[in-house]
């Protein structure tokens, strides 16, 4: 029975929730905008690294070259949509 | 099977087509990624924008946003479960898994049209203004992904039933798990950027 539940993905499975909570003190606690911004930032960043790496096994094939460069390259071209077009409509540059 | 099988692999990767396969997934997964971006793009530059509509402040509720999370952050738990069975050989645990995990997804959905019914009937529906539209759309494309692996899952728990786990359907199960745990990774960014950030 134990071998179904390797400690690895028990590990990952509590520190996705444990990331939640923290997550959560933007709502508990008075924080500013910008500061709420970087702790939600870093929590999503660190539970999606946690998917990728963990549950999704990125870096075990010999591929995985190939598989970092174009989910990165995907994410960037994300973020250069997201930040460009915040910047051009509502930062107000 | 017609393809050399290398055994040093797990079996989902035993061909190079199994490889190919999954390679060729990622690539599918880098265009989601963009797609929820847009969405996102979308939803940040119009969040702000509500007429006489309410405010995500007002309408955003943080319990069964909770419930959404924690269904869909286990869910994706077990899936990964699901595979770590199905490379050890274990066929029942490994289907157990997989339909704990597509039972707690229908859960997510659930409570999520529940949702939905409760935002339309404080009055905010996809018409009402900017925000909600953005808001809707943007969780409506998440749902409907969630919606569709619903079928595609149940259709690997039946393949895997009937054949076993061999190059094939291990290929497959590995293949929605991904998808599985992207939707998981998309509701991590909902969760902190549209409603925590909404009741902040």
């Amino acid at each position: 029975m134990a071998e179904l539940f390797p400690k690895e993905h028990v590990v990952g499975f509590i520190g996705s929730l444990v990331l939640t909570i923290a997550a959560l003190s933007v709502v508990w606690f008075d924080v500013s905008m910008v500061i709420g911004m970087i702790i939600l930032l870093v929590t999503a960043l660190i539970q999606a690294a946690v998917q990728l790496m963990l549950f999704m096994h990125i870096g075990e094939t010999d591929d995985k070259v190939d598989i970092w460069i174009a989910t990165l390259f995907a994410f960037g071209i994300g973020i250069v949509t997201i930040v460009g077009s915040l910047l051009a409509m509502v930062w107000g540059y | 099977m017609a393809h050399h099988v290398d055994h040093s692999q797990p079996l989902e990767y035993s061909t190079p087509q199994n490889r190919l396969n999954i390679y060729g997934f990622w690539i599918f997964l880098g265009a989601e990624i963009v797609l929820f971006a847009t969405l996102f793009t979308v939803y940040f530059t119009l969040s702000d924008r509500t007429g006489t509509g309410p405010t995500g402040e007002e309408i955003f509720e943080l319990t069964p946003v909770l419930i959404e999370t924690f269904l869909l952050l286990t869910s994706s738990f077990l899936i990964g479960l699901g595979v770590h069975a199905m490379r050890l050989g274990r066929k029942t645990p490994m289907i157990v898994f997989y339909i704990l995990t597509l039972l707690l997804g229908l859960g997510f959905l659930i409570v999520e049209i529940d949702e939905f019914f409760l935002y339309v009937h404080e009055g905010a529906t996809i018409t009402t203004s900017a925000f909600v539209s953005s808001l809707m759309t943007t969780l409506g494309t998440h749902g409907a992904h969630v919606t569709f692996g619903l079928f595609w899952g149940t259709a690997i728990v039946i393949q895997v039933i009937r054949q076993g786990i061999n190059a094939r359907t291990a290929n497959k199960a590995f293949i929605f798990s991904l998808y599985w745990h992207f939707l998981d990774v998309v509701w991590i960014f909902i969760f902190s950027f549209i409603y925590l950030r909404g009741l902040m």
